[in-house]
């Protein structure tokens, strides 16, 4: 989260090309909407006792579970311009993305607003979008492989209590590349990673010495704070 | 007093709201939810705007204020509006 913010104001100051990355968590880690409320989106003590971080963004939307081996998170940091002003449609368009590399991968996937993309119903992908100096970020996630007990022990959703209930509810709401598909997550990154530079002109690089620098301080001062963290 | 309340607004995102009443006026307000909010540290001004309202709750005029603040701070908010967020302020403090 520290790099998606370091790289906005990188590509805010035209120090940084805009940006297309994507990355798993490790480890396994919740991040919030900037706007819920901590305590009562997330089971905190369970998240605790097994080592999973619970991280504010500075986007709003809802929580997710990031399990390192179940998902593949994408962010976009590039000029507002390129994108409709009107916010859902721009969520349409990088949903769109996402659409067209399921689709590669054999399935049929539909953008569901306000930020979604679901397949038969089901939500495969959920997005969410801040908008600062006149460029935008969005990040997201693509479910590879759901373990929806995993999320209904960690995230409160709208019961106050945890339920097993919960779990079926999950299964009926949520869907994965591979209930859908024999895709491996490579292929998913793969399938991912050509849709997104679909008719962009790419120039690949890792991440420079001091972008790395200033998100690693901006995480100490900022993203592993309670104070951030917990301000909801 | 607290007060709360939550609401999943049709085809949009979810709200909660925490009202405290101290000698007949709101003394805080707590906007939560999985909506979007652009520019985000709006949030803040709107609850702000809200703190001080007396009893009885006037929607119309607490939506008027919400409305202001986004016109004011060029904001936008996705998936809740000022209307969701006053109706729900009027149904806790009744």
């Amino acid at each position: 989260m520290a790099l998606d913010e370091i790289i906005l104001e990188r590509v805010i100051q035209g120090k940084a090309l805009p940006t297309i990355r994507f990355f798993t968590w490790n480890p396994s880690s919740v991040s919030i909407g900037n706007f819920q409320g901590a305590e009562q989106e997330v089971n905190i003590p369970v998240c605790k006792n097994n080592g999973i971080s619970v991280v504010r963004r500075i986007t709003g939307g809802g929580s997710v579970y990031h399990d390192r081996n179940g998902e593949i998170t994408y962010s976009v940091i590039a000029p507002e311009e390129w994108f409709p002003k009107d916010i859902v449609k721009s969520y349409e368009v990088i949903c769109g993305w996402i659409v067209n590399a399921l689709n590669e991968l054999g399935i049929n996937a539909e953008f569901k607003p306000i930020n979604d993309v679901h397949i038969n119903g089901r939500k495969v992908s959920g997005s969410a979008q801040t908008r600062r100096k006149g460029v935008l970020l969005q990040h997201g996630t693509v479910l590879y492989d759901a373990n929806e007990e995993k999320i209904a022990l960690l995230l409160k959703g709208r019961a106050d209590k945890y339920d097993e209930r919960l779990t079926k509810s999950i299964k009926k709401r949520i869907t994965s590349v591979k209930e859908n598909c024999d895709a491996s997550r490579g292929e998913l990154a793969k399938a991912l990673e050509k849709a997104f530079g679909n008719g962009k002109e790419i120039a690949y690089s890792g991440y420079e010495t001091q972008e790395l620098n200033e998100a690693k301080k901006l995480a100490k001062e900022k993203y592993l704070k309670e104070d951030w963290n917990y301000k909801r | 007093m607290i007060n709360e309340n939550k609401r999943k607004v049709e085809g949009g995102k979810f709200a909660r709201i925490g009202i405290e009443i101290t000698d007949n006026s709101i003394s805080s307000v707590k906007i939560t939810g999985d909506f979007f909010l652009h520019p985000e540290n709006v949030l803040e001004k709107i609850e702000d705007a809200l703190k001080g309202t007396k009893l009885p709750f006037n929607a119309v005029e607490a939506e008027k204020k919400i409305v202001e603040v986004l016109e004011a701070e060029k904001a936008k908010l996705v998936g809740v509006s000022a209307k969701d967020i006053a109706e729900m302020i009027d149904e806790c403090v009744k």
